[in-house]
């Protein structure tokens, strides 16, 4: 049988949908100005070793916390992960990339389909980050496909970015994402079946280097 | 063992802060409290060896309306491997009332090889309190070629002004996984400082960005609500140990308060 909610999350998660997301490099700029990151094979380990688990031991978690919340209708306990999220991210720009992307996000979603839910959510006045979004506008969407959009989003918007800050085609851009959604994605089940109580990553590298960047004396990217 | 301490610091007519409350059990033992710049400066040592799995410590650690503290340790706390398998597990609470300034300020931790440990740290500030809280982890005993050697950390960290949560911090670094990567990868015996400032303080960005170097990596930004970060990534001990001691003076210029001794000379 046909899923129906298919189109809707083809839709939302094309990489012409207008979020924002190629604004971001979220912290990689300056890890390719420091030289951490200087060439495909180094945004390849960078993702490998410190993206993907970060989106394992944290994010993914936090969605799925988020995404069972939105598909119960549960708007103030909803909040309260939201307003969270501002506590979690450390570093400024990272925490106001994500509510920027969000409200983006959340933004065009409601003019695409009515929804009176997410509306009120919205009009609230909550942050709105990025992963509150995903979850609310996936939320009647298998939590499988809210994992799987969410993730891609993060792979993506890091190698994308990448091909304006060292040199990367877009084939081999490609061909990283792949890479990294094909490490990643055996092992999404899991942690949709068992996610871990005590969620949480260490990266001071990246902390400092978004930290960095916001004062940055030349830059591409807002983040 | 199961230790604790817990002081209250309140403020006399006369501006000066005393201990109201103290309260310590082995392994941590005080030294006697002196008095510089306005702020009554306690020691906390522990005359062990350090900390052994099994430990269980409590701290508890107030300054109320008006009054100043400052908690520091004399010497390096160490973890040493874990025996049993458990871990040695440290509770940690801070927190300044209205007017108050309440700084902790401890030595370098050195987790040995196959140390395993929790920390749990609340920092709490109400409205006109200010609170400036450090922290300094080292790749273990490096001299001895025990690098990034433990077991397993468990590190978590909330931070609370008036009631609103505005930092948190949840983390595992073992060598088993991943999880040092961004450590190892600015240096390969990276040492990690953290420092949480919260409470109303016109932040001195100029001064601190003007702390990276070739030796260190830092950044720094406000926090959601109510105080500012910092983090570095520092080459070695001595890098990061000059890091600190120019930190602490930067933020305590920036609060306009004179900056007390901690009573030992590094």
């Amino acid at each position: 049988m046909f899923p129906e909610w298919l189109p809707w999350l083809l839709q939302v998660n094309d990489s012409q949908f207008p979020s924002g997301a190629y604004a971001h490099s979220m912290g990689l700029e300056e890890l390719v100005q420091r030289g951490v990151v200087k060439k495909p094979d180094d945004l390849e380990m960078f993702l490998h070793r410190q993206i993907i688990p970060s989106l394992l031991a944290f994010e993914l978690p936090f969605l799925i916390r988020a995404h069972a919340l939105a598909a119960a209708s549960e708007p103030e306990k909803l909040r309260a992960l939201d307003d969270e999220l501002d506590a979690w991210k450390l570093a400024a720009e990272l925490r106001l990339a994500s509510r920027q992307l969000g409200s983006r996000r959340l933004s065009l979603v409601q003019k695409l389909e009515e929804d009176p839910f997410l509306t009120t959510y919205v009009q609230s006045g909550a942050p709105c980050h990025h992963l509150i979004a995903c979850a609310l506008e996936l939320r009647h969407l298998p939590v499988a496909a809210a994992v799987c959009a969410f993730a891609l989003q993060t792979i993506s918007g890091y190698a994308i970015s990448a091909m304006k800050l060292i040199r990367l085609g877009q084939e081999r851009c490609q061909l990283i994402i792949r890479g990294s959604m094909a490490i990643l994605a055996p092992q999404l089940e899991g942690v949709i079946a068992s996610p871990p109580e005590r969620i949480g990553w260490f990266n001071p590298l990246l902390e400092i280097a978004s930290m960095r960047h916001a004062r940055a004396n030349e830059r591409l990217f807002i983040s | 063992m199961q230790g604790h301490l817990h002081l209250i610091g309140s403020r006399y007519d006369s501006g000066q802060t005393y201990l109201s409350q103290r309260s310590f059990r082995a392994p941590l033992h005080l030294s006697k409290p002196h008095e510089d710049a306005g702020a009554l400066v306690v020691n906390m040592v522990n005359p062990t060896a350090g900390i052994f799995d099994g430990d269980t410590i409590e701290l508890s650690v107030e300054a109320e309306v008006g009054a100043s503290l400052v908690l520091t340790t004399p010497s390096a706390s160490r973890v040493y491997r874990s025996r049993s398998g458990g871990p040695a597990k440290v509770t940690q609470r801070f927190s300044v009332k209205a007017g108050g300034l309440l700084e902790f300020f401890p030595e370098p931790f050195i987790p040995q090889a196959g140390a395993r440990y929790q920390q749990k740290t609340e920092l709490r500030a109400m409205a006109g309190g200010r609170l400036l809280f450090f922290d300094w982890l080292t790749p273990g005993r490096v001299a001895s070629g025990e690098v990034f050697r433990y077991a397993e950390l468990n590190w978590d960290l909330d931070a609370i002004v008036d009631d609103q949560l505005v930092a948190r911090e949840r983390y595992r670094l073992s060598p088993e996984d991943l999880s040092l990567e961004a450590l190892h990868q600015v240096n390969p015996q990276a040492h990690y400082l953290s420092c949480v400032c919260l409470g109303e303080m016109a932040f001195p960005v100029a001064e601190i960005e003007a702390l990276n170097s070739p030796e260190v990596y830092l950044g720094h930004g406000p926090l959601c609500s109510g105080g500012f970060t910092i983090k570095a990534l520092c080459q070695d001990s001595l890098s990061a140990r000059r890091t600190l001691q120019q930190l602490r003076s930067i933020l305590y210029a920036a609060l306009q308060r004179p900056m007390p001794s901690l009573g030992r000379y590094l």
